[in-house]
């Protein structure tokens, strides 16, 4: 559920936030938002991931469509003769490990933070 | 163990955010480019889709409207000058503003500073012909002298600087986001360089070559191989013009030492092939309505973004509309309520070359007579991206920088050459087009012109009130003959320009009796003009189309000019043709090639129309046929030019047997049914290889007519093999990669009929709808309607924009 939770999330501030912010601030959310949320390591990992990814997956093809602009061919030719959407899928696959790797540290600097419970019966 | 698993995530997480961040090698930093927030997908936007209703510009003295209309021509309606000219650095910025910055980098000779050492050469050589130098001239001489015009100037770019101030990463140009640099601050001194741009862009001078075709083939073959006056000269000033003024009589020289080894090394860059322009105006009583016609189409480079920007710039004393030239104010071609104006190139030599003696090796002197003159040290510092700075000491004499020396393409010469031009005076360029913009009469457009310099023009003028005129305008140095054709000892002070022809005295005509005024790059008047005239480049063949057919026309239309600006009539093959089949004779005859072939260019009516495969024929054939001609010429290491087309076939018309035609090492006597011959032999060569490989001759597809971007690496934002006719020396001047770049018609009748289109589009962003649009419209000879619009007007509104 939290996994769930932090996907839904990310994509609300990738979306709303996103045209404020360069794409590193965005991280920084991601990581917070993941610390704050605190679903496991892969959780965090996927719900960052999925969460910026398809967000950014979105917008572009939003973009494309909306505008019928040729640029995502002509750049996509420039760089290296790939479709439009070719670039919408790398710029999805981005935005998975920067949403991911973002995601996955907050959680982990979640843990490292909180300190481990002492007064846990756990038998003898 | 929870300290690691984070440290290690975070580290990646880091080294993932600092990769994507940074350019790798020529690969420019990925995820400010891709993030759709603010890389190139916010470029997809077109600017009706990012219209605003109102802007905040600061320093304006009333709200300023724009008003798009369908094809994104922004009509700007102002106050008064300051805020117009404020208005329109603003909005070009908003659409051209990666452009006008690019094309002042490259003027300044800073386009290392975007692409690294590759470019060092380049600038180099851009900084040695002093362009900047010559802006900063400019920049003096407004200061001193004519504070008012600066004052605009500096309102411009103050329009230029609240844009880039307000430019967002998402709406940065997509150039800036692939090349990973921001603009920097737009200045008076920038507007004053894109117009040095335009010379060195148009002036040229082939001093090189023809020092040394004067040592090696001899002053009088030389003479014979390149007259200075046509057979056929039809000048842009009627032959019939008297010169009703006394000349300023210019000394020549008792005796004249020209430097005269063959000299090797590399020329400078020369205007592109095809440069070149047309525009004419009729008058009243050759027309259907009895209203003048100006007609105005000038061939540049064909580039993307457009060379051009239209715009309608109106205050309440004045209402303009034609091209602009991002970074540059005011409308360059175009027409007000009361007159209407275009310009052609009209060179003239205006280039010299002098050899400099030094002192010694420090260069801190130079012989001038029996003097030894200091010079002046100009240290240019090249920012290269990724490298440290690179230091060009460049020597400055009084004629000009020294281009060529031992740090610089010195490699095999112990001489050093300096450059003398009309860039490096100050001058007001600026003003013309101001003035310009407001003319009222013929009166008006005269004194516009005494402010302009270089790159000299062929001014055509037609008014409402009926006058129609032609001025040749530019500082031209007074020479006696032959000066300035071949390098010049810069030691001897006899060697110097003895001043300049009064703006009074340049070649200029009102209403002439014929009807009509026209210029076309060819040779500005006749012999009887009193001022030496001297250019290798100019043209012989649109120019006598041009006055052929306005000569045996009457009532004409808005739409027969239309129809020769887009003419495809080869004047220069009509004349060829026909004798190069009488000197092919039977050679090859009874071979199907060869049958196929005659066949086709003995049935071509000579419009060089997209579909019309015997252009090709005859374009490959002569090409060929002067190959062989020139062949001994074309075989020597030192630079050289071979005679021109029109000499070429001049002699082959007139003297088939002359020496010339002659192969030196052969034991036969060569003819010009040789070379014709040899000529027809390569064409089947070529033809064959060609219908294998690509198939279709047709014109269109064997010209392969392209519009590049500036930077020609960006293959993908340039519109390649547009089907569309015409070449060099037609008046439909388009050939591969040159041709019009703006074709105007304007009926000054009561109420003024424009007419207007060129290869672009008035969007500089290869993402918007408006960057290409005007493309095929263009390639078929189509126009838009151009006429001058009042603010009130509602029909055709894109949308509209308060700036306040």
């Amino acid at each position: 559920m939290r996994f769930i939770l932090l996907t839904i999330v990310v994509v609300l501030l990738v979306v709303f936030l996103g045209p404020l912010v360069p794409y590193w601030v965005l991280m920084i959310g991601v990581g917070i938002l993941s610390a704050l949320i605190l679903p496991t390591g892969f959780g965090g990992f996927m719900g960052g991931g999925l969460g910026m990814g398809f967000s950014w997956i979105g917008i572009s093809i939003y973009l494309g469509l909306t505008t019928a602009s040729p640029l995502p061919d002509k750049m996509g030719e420039l760089f290296g003769g790939v479709s439009g959407m070719t670039l919408v899928g790398i710029v999805g696959v981005l935005g998975f490990l920067l949403g991911g790797f973002s995601g996955l540290s907050g959680v982990l600097f979640r843990k490292m933070i909180t300190p481990r419970a002492k007064n846990i019966y756990r038998g003898s | 163990m929870k300290f690691i698993s984070f440290f290690l995530a975070f580290l990646i997480t880091a080294a993932l955010a600092i990769v994507i961040s940074i350019p790798i090698k020529q690969i420019p930093p990925l995820a400010p480019l891709l993030d759709p927030h603010h890389g190139f997908w916010q470029n997809t936007l077109s600017e009706d889709q990012l219209a605003k209703e109102e802007i905040s510009l600061k320093n304006l003295s009333a709200p300023v409207e724009v008003v798009y209309d369908e094809n994104l021509i922004p009509h700007i309606f102002a106050e008064n000058e300051e805020d117009l000219y404020r208005a329109q650095g603003y909005v070009t910025a908003q659409h051209r503003l990666w452009q006008m910055e690019f094309q002042t980098m490259a003027a300044a000779g800073r386009i290392s500073e975007i692409v690294g050492p590759m470019a060092l050469d380049l600038d180099r050589m851009t900084r040695r012909k002093g362009l900047a130098f010559g802006a900063e001239l400019g920049l003096k001489f407004l200061r001193e002298n004519d504070p008012k015009t600066l004052a605009l100037v500096e309102a411009y770019a103050d329009g230029v600087n609240q844009y880039i101030d307000q430019l967002t990463p998402a709406r940065l140009p997509v150039e800036y986001k692939i090349l990973n640099y921001r603009p920097e601050p737009w200045s008076a001194f920038k507007s004053l360089l894109l117009l040095k741009y335009m010379s060195d862009m148009l002036v040229g001078d082939r001093d090189l070559e023809f020092t040394n075709l004067r040592a090696i083939l001899g002053e009088s073959k030389l003479n014979k191989l390149f007259p200075e006056f046509p057979k056929d000269n039809d000048p842009v000033i009627e032959a019939s013009r008297v010169w009703d003024f006394s000349p300023i009589s210019v000394t020549l020289p008792d005796s004249i030492a020209y430097p005269n080894e063959p000299l090797i090394t590399a020329p400078l860059p020369q205007p592109v092939e095809g440069t070149g322009s047309n525009n004419w105006a009729v008058a009243g009583k050759k027309t259907k309505n009895g209203n003048p016609i100006l007609a105005n189409d000038p061939h540049l480079s064909l580039n993307l973004p457009s060379l051009w920007y239209s715009m309608q710039l109106t205050t309440p004393e004045h209402s303009v509309k034609g091209a602009t030239l991002p970074g540059a104010l005011g409308v360059i071609s175009g027409f007000n309520e009361n007159i209407a104006w275009g310009v052609t190139n009209a060179t003239k030599d205006a280039r010299d070359w002098y050899k400099i003696s030094f002192q010694d090796e420090g260069r801190k002197a130079y012989k001038f007579g029996d003097e030894w003159r200091p010079t002046q040290e100009r240290i240019e510092e090249i920012k290269i991206k990724g490298e440290k700075p690179f230091l060009d000491t460049v020597i400055y004499t009084h004629y000009g920088p020294v281009v060529y020396d031992r740090s610089f393409r010195g490699d095999r010469q112990d001489v050093n050459f300096a450059l003398k031009w009309t860039v490096h005076e100050g001058s007001n360029e600026q003003r013309t087009f101001l003035e310009m913009n407001k003319a009222k009469n013929y009166a008006d457009y005269n004194s516009a012109l005494d402010h302009y310099s270089a790159p000299a023009q062929n001014f055509v003028f037609a008014s409402k009130s009926g006058d129609i005129a032609m001025r040749i305008q530019g500082k031209f140095p007074l020479k006696w003959k032959g000066q300035g054709k071949f390098f010049m000892d810069g030691a001897n002070p006899k060697m110097e320009w003895q001043g300049y022809i009064p703006n009074s005295q340049n070649p200029s005509t009102l209403n002439p009796e014929r009807g009509f005024v026209s210029s076309a790059n060819q040779h500005p008047v006749d012999p009887s003009y009193p001022y030496y005239v001297f250019d290798n480049s100019y043209e012989h063949y649109r120019n006598r189309r041009i006055n052929n057919r306005l000569r045996e026309m009457e009532q004409i239309t808005v739409e027969d000019m239309k129809s020769l600006q887009f003419d495809d009539y080869n004047l220069q093959a009509s004349e060829a043709l026909p004798l190069m089949i009488n000197y092919l004779g039977v050679h090859k005859a009874g071979t199907p090639e060869a049958e196929k072939y005659l066949k086709e260019l003995g049935e071509w009516n000579y419009m060089a129309a997209p579909n019309q495969k015997a252009q090709t024929l005859y374009s490959i054939w002569f090409a060929e046929t002067a190959e062989s001609i020139w062949q001994e010429l074309r075989s020597y290491e030192a630079p050289l030019l071979s005679p021109n087309s029109y000499q070429t076939i001049q002699l082959m018309s007139n003297s088939p047997k002359d020496s010339v035609f002659d192969i030196r090492n052969t034991p036969t006597l060569e003819t010009a049914e040789y070379h014709v011959r040899a000529g027809f032999d390569s064409l089947l060569v070529a033809m064959k290889k060609w219908e294998e490989t690509e198939g279709d001759y047709s014109w269109a597809n064997y010209k392969k007519t392209s519009i590049q971007h500036l930077v020609p690496n960006f293959k993908s934002f340039s519109v390649s093999n547009i089907y569309t006719g015409g070449g060099s020396g037609m008046v439909n001047a388009t050939g591969s990669r040159h041709g019009a770049s703006w074709r105007m018609v304007v009926e000054l009748g009561e109420e003024v009929q424009a007419f207007g289109i060129y290869p672009g589009g008035q969007s500089g962003n290869p993402g918007s709808k408006f960057y290409a649009n005007f493309i095929s419209k263009w390639a078929n000879g189509e126009y838009l309607n151009f006429n001058l619009r009042t603010q009130d007007q509602s029909e055709g509104v894109l949308f509209q924009t308060r700036l306040k």
